[in-house]
């Protein structure tokens, strides 16, 4: 198992950790760094001053009530919801291709994508926001018709890693994928 | 066919002198309406004109427009620029439905889109003293 230190596009820090279970199978997961003490009190601090100067100016003590009740609601949402702790990718060779993302609240939502539908795994560069960003996909197709891109979907959408970890996983990824081609080929020629 | 050259002919002289006449009666106009008292206007006997408030408003409205304009515009781009898990990011159709002509011997090959897959490898897979990237 190995584990590395790389930046993500917003320049947080962001850690891959790499494991081979066998010589078709491996994980790749990219964890974020963990919601800072710091910047919860600093917004919580603020929407509380905030709810102050409103409550001072208009005299009606529900606004203070109303403030520490969105506090609690929005930090719950946005740990349930919208920080996400750790993404990972399992290749397995002959079988599929699993995402998962846990949430910080311990949700984890997981997606699994059998062999037969991934074309290729590629790192892509798109326009995001106001960036041009590499981010590594999964190419699928169709497996009636192998000659096509049916759909695009982009891995590490949260942490959005830097292109020189995009590039350890796409290697580790590229050599099993080539397994499956020198089996295919085996089998059809048998 | 007719060609399109932006060189100057008698026609664009005579369209461009009508213009600058036209327009430079429309200022003229727009002042005496905006700045000529009321009073004046019927006395000569000039009785039909849109209220003066317009003489203030109109321009508000088109100074309030071009700022609008501007964050328009911007979102515009923003909403049309394709999703990360769009087909657009990869190909088109254009791509999909060139021809797959085979390369003759010493001759140049055909212009074609190369596929993702195959630029990935030659950027990623290839050994690291051949290519420099930053």
């Amino acid at each position: 198992m190995e584990e590395g230190m790389y930046r993500a596009v917003s320049g947080g820090r962001i850690a891959l950790q790499r494991r081979q279970y066998s010589a078709s199978c491996r994980e790749f997961s990219v964890r974020c760094p963990r919601l800072q003490l710091r910047s919860l009190s600093a917004a919580t601090c603020s929407v509380w001053l905030a709810a102050y100067g409103l409550f001072v100016l208009s005299q009606n003590s529900m606004v203070l009530s109303a403030a520490i009740f969105i506090t609690l609601i929005g930090l719950i949402v946005y740990l349930h919801f919208v920080k996400i702790d750790q993404e990972s990718l399992l290749v397995i060779g002959s079988l599929g291709i699993q995402m998962t993302s846990s949430y910080a609240s311990g949700k984890e939502n997981t997606t699994f994508i059998e062999m037969s539908q991934v074309k290729d795994v590629v790192i892509n560069e798109a326009i995001y926001m106001q960036k041009v960003i590499y981010y590594l996909c999964i190419l699928l197709q169709d497996p009636r018709e192998p000659h096509g891109v049916s759909e695009v979907v982009p891995l590490f959408q949260s942490s959005k890693p830097r292109l020189d970890c995009l590039v350890e996983v796409y290697r580790s990824c590229q050599e099993i994928l080539e397994q499956r081609k020198t089996s295919d080929f085996t089998r059809t020629l048998n | 066919m007719v060609e399109n050259s932006p060189a100057p002919l008698p026609e664009r002289a005579i369209y461009g002198f009508v213009l600058f006449l036209g327009s430079q009666f429309g200022f003229m106009l727009y002042l005496v309406w905006a700045y000529v008292p009321e009073s004046w206007l019927f006395s000569l006997g000039l009785t039909y004109w849109p209220q003066k408030y317009w003489a203030v408003a109109l321009p508000v409205y088109l100074l309030v427009t071009l700022g609008i304009g501007y964050v328009l515009l911007f979102g515009i781009n923003m909403m049309s620029t394709a999703p990360l898990n769009s087909m657009h990011t990869i190909t088109d159709n254009f791509a999909k439905n060139q021809q797959q002509k085979k390369s003759q011997e010493e001759a140049i090959p055909a212009l074609r889109d190369i596929p993702i897959s195959e630029v990935n490898q030659m950027f990623f897979l290839a050994d690291k003293g051949i290519c420099n990237r930053n």
